[in-house]
């Protein structure tokens, strides 16, 4: 073990304690003491899961989550099929749309669905000009309209982790099936379906634990009683109230407590229940088949009606931006640049502290995932196991618990939260592993024999990794940049708990216009612009490498 | 009786013909194996047997049912067993749960099934691993347990596509024999895809050599041994010495013939048709090395005598394998072991007639 290497890891470390691990346990420390004295105790917690209404919250939450996994799963089934085994032309361009929630925010999606399918929306509208109906029909507000848009946010999740599933079975699994006797459906649930348990699940896991993470989608649509919502207003509203400050700590730590369990539970699960095949003839696609033409008809029915709620989200957002006092109509009456203008020349800070505090962030993140992706994949250094462990943690941490112990930790002690620097630092801490896993990834397909002939030629470890591995990672390492600076660039969880005056960035502005009542279109062109940002970052992944995020989304998902 | 009949098949992959209008018949109770090099249709054509594959054209006949021409019978209602060359052991169910699949399938009572697996099991020497997962087998029992769950429903036909090729050599030779008296014993008339010849030798009653989507040949192993139709076969089994030359002289009472051959000699060879021998037809001669007899001193009055330098000499414990020059033409010796002659000198090879295999 080289000395190098030693040292860093050290440093790695020394990262991950300030930045991760100490404000986190701030946070664990903070729900234990008790409100008015000095002393520590497990008075919170007791007060939390006595009182009737927090535990009806933790309820919803989980009846949220189950809901919000049933419906994705009914509806991501089918597509994960239809993607893994029917040759469809246009697949692609469907694939894409019917995957593009995944990189667009939540909020931007609630905020569509709202203007859509509200009560004044324009399908109610439009239903009501028709004479189909008399009264206004509630598609959306209540408990199933935040299944149905966490359900459609979530869908890729389940849709990529079936569909690899289905594309990984050895065909012959299937034909040994057909040839004992077992046709088309009992095959399916008796072959097909079980061997992608371990595939499913890695999905499953994330979009269960969504509604212990997300704040905002519920607050949106009026509803409160969720852990991280009640967290939320708890923290933000009544910090001065002991009781309701401490509930809302214990909220969170509740809330993280579950889905880092849930998420370690899954994994081990997955990672026993890998079905390693021996085949060594599989084809790369698996068993794709030419449908029928009732199943082509249909197949393509159903991808349409999903790439349409897809790109509703878009449409919707568009007309709001580019039009003002949309009301009472189904499409905008009086269109105007108004919106727009008012961003770029009212506060153009907003556009400019999103691009610098995601670009800081996006610098650490490169400086510390590259030398953590090679430390993890390429030396023997002692707990690199740790090391990779607690960073892909940081995938089922609710951005929540990250903002408020930032808060905690950096507010009196450490006085780092009076400096704008918080903001991207908390931004690096929450997205850390999407690049560190993704420069994991494209480390995994270089071949070590590559670097290894570099120092026999007598290259040092340095020299070799500028000359042979950094450029052969450049596509995979590109790839990690632009996802990791789409999440960044769209994190509001954190950031809402952090920002002062002046530091506000483009999600914060859609939240601020959306809450304080303002001009829905502002907030609506806020959330479109951005889209269109998210949209030509992808065009210009998607150009180099598809290939490499789905190896990344599947390792970061604990799939392979 | 031919058990299975296969009527004109044919199947292509693009434009490539993967089976090129091919006919056979597997009698009852045989082991037919297809023999031939990867992409030569032969997996192809057991696919179509099993129903895994539709052809574009020709039928298949088992126990007298069409398969194709009279609506597709699906693989599930062939009451075929199969292999696979990656076993396809189901990995998320028990070795018991693998082999009673297929009676499960079809509604055997409960005690029906655990008896006919236990006997299967029993047969294959799989007693006691009832209840392990296929990843806790190794790749020999992961073997015979896809072997048991063929056999277990007792099919109408055995269907092996490379069974063997992913285990190591030793087991590879052990269950050849095994497969074969398994299969035998019960009676079941099996197809048997195989790229090895020595595995096809061992295995098979009959043997179908293909090549490029066609049959080039079908015989027992002795007959595509000893008489290859063509060049092609005489290459693919075994090892052998082709020899080209012109045919110059029949010699009609002995079926003999005399061929002057590449390296300028006059040579004797036995002829199979004497349709062929219409004289200055070119011609490959095939002789196997271990039909070559060795000489270190010329002897008189001999035909098929040729002198050649030793250039390569490998000792492999029961013989010596030479590469000896016959005038610039190369020819492999199986020699006996007690040879002096190094490499660069001198000896003599005979050349048997009566195995110089003419081919066209």
């Amino acid at each position: 073990m080289s000395r190098g290497n030693l040292f860093l890891s050290a440093l790695l470390w020394f990262i991950l304690a300030f930045f991760v691990i100490y404000p986190l346990s701030f946070l664990v420390f903070e729900s234990f003491k008790i409100a008015g004295t000095n002393d520590l105790g497990i008075q919170n917690y007791i007060d939390f899961f006595k009182d009737t209404y927090y535990l009806k919250t933790f309820g919803h939450t989980l009846l949220l989550g189950l809901l919000v996994l049933l419906t994705s799963t009914a509806f991501g089934l089918p597509l994960a099929y239809i993607l893994a085994r029917y040759r469809l032309r246009g697949k692609t361009v469907l694939t894409a749309l019917i995957l593009l929630p995944i990189v667009l925010p939540a909020y931007a999606g609630a905020f569509a669905f709202i203007v859509f399918f509200g009560k004044q929306g324009t399908l109610n509208l439009l239903l009501l000009q028709l004479g189909l109906i008399t009264k206004p029909i509630n598609f959306i507000f209540g408990l199933h309209g935040l299944v149905f848009i966490q359900a459609l946010h979530l869908l890729p999740f389940i849709v990529l982790s079936l569909s690899a599933g289905f594309t990984n079975i050895d065909p012959s699994l299937e034909e040994a099936a057909e040839v004992e006797g077992a046709g088309g459906f009992k095959r399916f649930l008796t072959v097909t379906l079980p061997l992608c348990t371990p595939n499913y699940l890695a999905g499953a896991v994330i979009v269960f634990l969504w509604p212990f993470t997300d704040w905002l989608t519920p607050l949106i649509f009026g509803q409160i009683d969720f852990l991280p919502s009640i967290s939320y207003i708890n923290i933000a509203y009544h910090f001065t109230d002991m009781y309701r400050k401490y509930m809302g700590i214990v909220s969170v730590v509740v809330s993280s407590v579950i889905c880092i369990a849930m998420f370690l539970i899954s994994k081990r699960w997955v990672e026993s229940k890998k079905y390693t095949s021996l085949s060594k003839g599989t084809t790369l696609e698996g068993r794709i088949v030419e449908p029928g033409t009732f199943k082509r008809f249909w197949s393509y029915v159903y991808m349409g009606l999903i790439a349409i709620l897809v790109l509703l989200i878009p449409t919707v957002l568009g007309l709001s931006a580019f039009s003002r006092r949309w009301a009472l109509t189904p499409i905008p009456t009086y269109w105007t640049l108004d919106n727009f203008k008012l961003i770029f020349l009212e506060s153009p800070a907003l556009l400019k502290n999103s691009f610098v505090f995601s670009g800081v962030a996006l610098i650490w993140g490169v400086a510390f995932g590259l030398p953590a992706a090679y430390l993890i994949t390429r030396t023997k250094v002692i707990g690199k196991e740790a090391l990779d462990f607690v960073i892909t943690l940081m995938l089922a941490f609710p951005g929540i618990a990250v903002g408020v112990s930032y808060l905690l930790a950096f507010w009196e002690g450490i006085p780092l939260a009076t400096l704008w620097i918080i903001m991207p630092l908390s931004l690096f801490v929450r997205r850390l592993p999407y690049f560190v896993r993704m420069a994991h990834a494209s480390y995994l397909q270089l071949d070590v024999s590559l670097e290894e002939a570099s120092e026999m030629s007598g290259a040092g470890k340095l020299k070799t990794f500028m000359n042979i591995s950094f450029p052969l990672l450049l596509k995979g390492i590109f790839v990690g940049i632009v996802m990791f600076f789409i999440m960044a660039f769209q994190e509001i969880s954190t950031a809402i708990f952090l920002y002062r005056g002046g530091w506000e960035t483009l999600p914060i502005g859609i939240f601020l216009n959306w809450h304080r009542g303002m001009e829905f279109g502002i907030a609506a062109a806020m959330a479109f612009f951005m889209i269109v940002i998210i949209f030509i970052l992808l065009l210009i992944v998607s150009r180099i490498g598809g290939g490499i995020i789905g190896a990344a989304w599947g390792s970061s998902g604990g799939r392979y | 009786m031919a058990f299975i009949k296969i009527e004109n098949l044919f199947k292509k992959f693009g434009k490539v013909a993967a089976v090129n209008h091919v006919w056979l018949e597997v009698k009852q109770g045989e082991i037919l194996t297809l023999l031939g090099p990867s992409g030569c249709g032969k997996t192809t054509t057991l696919r179509c047997i099993a129903g895994l594959e539709r052809p574009d054209e020709g039928d298949v006949i088992i126990d007298g049912k069409s398969m194709f021409s009279q609506g597709f019978v699906p693989p599930s209602k062939r009451e075929i067993g199969m292999v696979f060359q990656n076993y396809a052991v189901w990995p998320h169910m028990r070795v018991f749960d693998n082999v009673a699949y297929g009676l499960k399938i079809q509604k055997f009572p409960k005690n029906v099934i655990k008896k006919k697996v236990a006997e299967t099991l029993e047969s294959l020497g799989l007693t006691g691993l009832e209840g392990r997962f296929p990843g806790q087998l190794s790749g020999g029992q992961q073997q015979r347990v896809a072997l048991a769950r063929a056999l277990v429903g007792n099919p109408k036909v055995l269907l092996l596509d490379e069974p063997l090729s992913n285990l190591d050599a030793k087991l590879r030779e052990k269950m050849r024999f095994e497969i074969k008296s398994l299969v035998r014993r019960m009676g079941i008339t099996s197809v048997y895809v195989t790229h090895d010849q020595a595995e096809a030798m061992v295995i098979s009653d009959r043997v179908s050599v293909m090549n490029a989507g066609d049959i080039v040949q079908v015989g027992t192993p002795e007959e595509i041994y000893k008489k290859p139709a063509n060049r092609f076969v005489a290459d693919f089994i075994g090892t052998t010495n082709f020899i080209t030359g012109e045919i110059s002289e029949l010699l009609k009472e002995r079926e003999l013939v005399y061929v002057h051959a590449e390296f300028g000699q006059k040579m004797l060879c036995k002829i199979p048709d004497p349709a062929m021998a219409s004289t200055n037809n070119k011609v490959n001669i095939s002789i196997r090395p271990e039909d070559i007899e060795v000489f270190t001193e010329p002897r008189e009055g001999k035909d098929n005598l040729f002198k050649g330098t030793i250039m390569h000499r490998a000792y492999l414990g029961n013989f010596l394998y030479l590469f000896v020059n016959v005038d610039h033409t190369m020819i492999r010796v199986q020699a006996p072991y007690d040879i002096r002659q190094k490499e660069g000198e001198e000896l003599f090879l005979f050349l048997d007639p009566e195995k110089c295999v003419l081919l066209p």
